[in-house]
């Protein structure tokens, strides 16, 4: 041991400390008043690490395949929607009817207003073969 | 099984008495170490009580792959820590020396003591280092566990504190000289 090492050892022993019975007392009471906790429980065994490559790698295969199925299935092709040909000229011919509709006002139970509605026509057609001389 | 072993088995069954026993020889050496890091003889009886008291709770987490009084004194280190930053003295603002604890208790036997030297040049963590590697004859490796650093920072600052201290005393040795 070399002079440095010895003089400070040397000091360190001369300072002079002792452990007082108040403190001893103190002391020993205090650990009379407190229990050693109990080590945490033990965290679940680590899997191994063969286990998170495994799972990684079917991981993987499983989204490939996905993709490849997707990506396989031929895209359903729909028919061009015929495009109906239209002549201008008949267009022009074809007379346009203008239609004198009323909204039925149907106040009545169905049955009475099919009846009142199939009388309006009966008259209508004796009217019309009337107009016309049959 | 060695006998501290066996305190320590029976300690961390919940034997307050087996613990008593295995820090009967270790509470003069905390109280001398805590006696350099706090600011009042009281303040290091409560840090070495509260240091006991950890230990003793925290019994079943002591890994007997290291040594006992490496695991002690790392306890023993955080308490002075926090011990200190609650008062929030420093030694070198101590307006009046006559409250320092270390220097009361070297009166009465000398006051040329190289450890005021080194708590004057050296900061916290060397001189602990310090005190553990010449007053606790520890290892650098139980060192740096004790002050969770590196064993090259503890070899680098432990030589570095030499050096410091081999020029504090000289000093003092010329001082002596001059004055004899």
């Amino acid at each position: 041991m070399d002079k440095l090492a010895e003089k400070l050892k040397a000091d360190a022993a001369v300072i002079d400390v002792q452990i007082s019975d108040e403190l001893d007392r103190r002391i020993a009471a205090s650990l009379q008043g407190i229990e050693p906790e109990r080590p945490a429980e033990a965290s679940p065994r680590p899997r191994p690490a063969v286990f998170w490559w495994a799972s990684s790698l079917s991981g993987v295969a499983a989204a490939l395949a996905v993709i490849a199925i997707v990506n396989s299935q031929s895209p359903t092709v729909e028919p061009p929607v015929a495009v109906a040909e239209t002549s201008p000229v008949a267009e022009i011919l074809t007379p346009v009817i203008d239609w004198k509709t009323e909204s039925a006002m149907l106040t009545q139970p169905l049955q009475r207003e099919l009846e009142d509605l199939k009388s309006d026509i009966k008259k209508a057609e004796e009217k019309v073969k009337q107009d016309i001389g049959l | 099984m060695t006998d501290e072993l066996q305190l320590i088995n029976a300690a961390k069954a919940g034997s307050a008495d087996a613990f008593a026993d295995l820090v009967l020889c270790y509470r003069i050496r905390l109280l001398r170490f805590l006696l350099t890091r706090c600011a009042s003889y009281a303040d290091a009886e409560d840090a070495l009580q509260d240091t006991l008291m950890a230990a003793y709770r925290y019994i079943n987490s002591y890994d007997p792959r290291w040594r006992f009084s490496t695991w002690i004194y790392r306890i023993a280190i955080r308490n002075a820590q926090k011990i200190r930053s609650e008062n929030v003295v420093e030694f070198g603002d101590l307006g009046d020396e006559e409250c320092d604890p270390m220097l009361l208790c070297i009166k009465a036997s000398e006051t040329s003591n190289l450890w005021l030297s080194a708590r004057r040049v050296l900061n916290d963590d060397v001189f602990t280092a310090t005190w553990l590697r010449y007053a606790e004859d520890m290892s650098i490796s139980d060192i740096s566990r004790a002050l969770d650093r590196s064993d090259s920072w503890t070899k680098v600052n432990l030589l570095r504190a030499r050096k410091a201290l081999d020029i504090e005393m000289n000093k003092e040795n010329n001082g002596n000289e001059a004055y004899g």
